[in-house]
């Protein structure tokens, strides 16, 4: 059994290949962890698990093993999410969107918020919000704010300099903010036009 | 919207756990893997290319010589070498009418 990941991956290119489902096997959880902010199916969660796992086989020639294996597949993941993201802001207007349940909107209308929020609910209210922002907005408050990286992180992960990391995070913040204000007027309108 | 209350909204959704990956993943992923190209190799530079073409460069450049010697031998055997042709030409030049 190797414990390194570097001398794992040495292992593979010098022509032992099955050894790569050790790889897996030691980073599917944190693979996992990052995707599911950006997929609710199951089934898509793991075709894009895949996706990320056979773009590390293909990219293991350029690992050099300065940093931890798990960073370089981060990475990977992270750039597996942003496109991901990109293909559904694409497909935006051909597929049906999901509408937000009553209990989550009641917890939008609410004026202080101090009521508990359902794990779920919360997921529900960011994925119709989160539609109002661009795809690399979108990755940068998921990374900051609900994963709670640092903008050091985020900026090794996405490739972007510290500065644009804060500014995208600031925007995307305000983006979500005027988002979730939308979602509760046009819940009041429509509760105007029942009423009426 | 106050920053608190999406504070709260992001803190809910920080504390979502992640799904557990199927147990059969890992062999979804190499099926996946054996589908696609063999073993990795390191990025492959011009030299290690030439490196790999070596012996079939080294063998044709042996061919070439071997082929270029042999012809000049052929040739030599059927035609007069230099030296009797300048030997020839002094005699003609030493009994013309230009001569000294």
């Amino acid at each position: 059994m190797v414990n390194d990941d570097a001398e794992l991956v040495e292992r593979i290119r010098g022509g032992a290949p099955d050894d790569f489902s050790e790889i897996v096997r030691r980073h599917q959880s944190h693979v996992f962890a990052i995707l599911f902010r950006y997929e609710r199916d199951h089934q898509r969660l793991e075709d894009l698990a895949q996706e990320t796992f056979l773009k590390a086989w293909r990219g293991l020639g350029q690992f050099d093993g300065r940093a931890p294996f798990q960073h370089w597949l981060s990475k990977i993941a992270v750039r597996v999410a942003l496109d991901h993201v990109r293909r559904q802001q694409r497909r935006r207007n051909e597929v049906a969107l999901p509408e937000l349940g009553d209990d989550a909107l009641d917890w939008l209308h609410m004026d202080d918020g101090k009521n508990e929020l359902e794990t779920n609910q919360a997921r529900e209210i960011l994925e119709v919000a989160l539609r109002e922002l661009s795809p690399a907005e979108r990755i940068v408050i998921t990374l900051q704010e609900i994963e709670g990286r640092s903008v050091k992180e985020i900026s090794a992960l996405t490739g972007s300099s510290s500065v644009a990391v804060r500014v995208r995070a600031m925007r995307a913040r305000a983006k979500l903010k005027k988002a979730l204000e939308q979602l509760e007027k046009n819940d009041e309108q429509r509760k105007t036009r029942q009423a009426a | 919207m106050n920053n608190e209350k999406l504070d709260k909204l992001l803190s809910a959704a920080h504390r979502e756990a992640p799904p557990t990956p199927p147990a059969d993943f890992e062999a979804d992923v190499l099926r996946a893997i054996r589908r696609e190209t063999p073993t990795p190799r390191e990025g492959v530079s011009v030299f290690d290319q030439l490196n790999l073409l070596f012996p079939k460069i080294a063998w044709v450049a042996i061919f070439i010589i071997c082929f270029c010697v042999a012809g000049e031998i052929v040739s030599s055997l059927n035609s007069p070498s230099l030296g009797d042709g300048m030997a020839e030409l002094s005699d003609q030049w030493m009994f013309t009418g230009k001569g000294f």
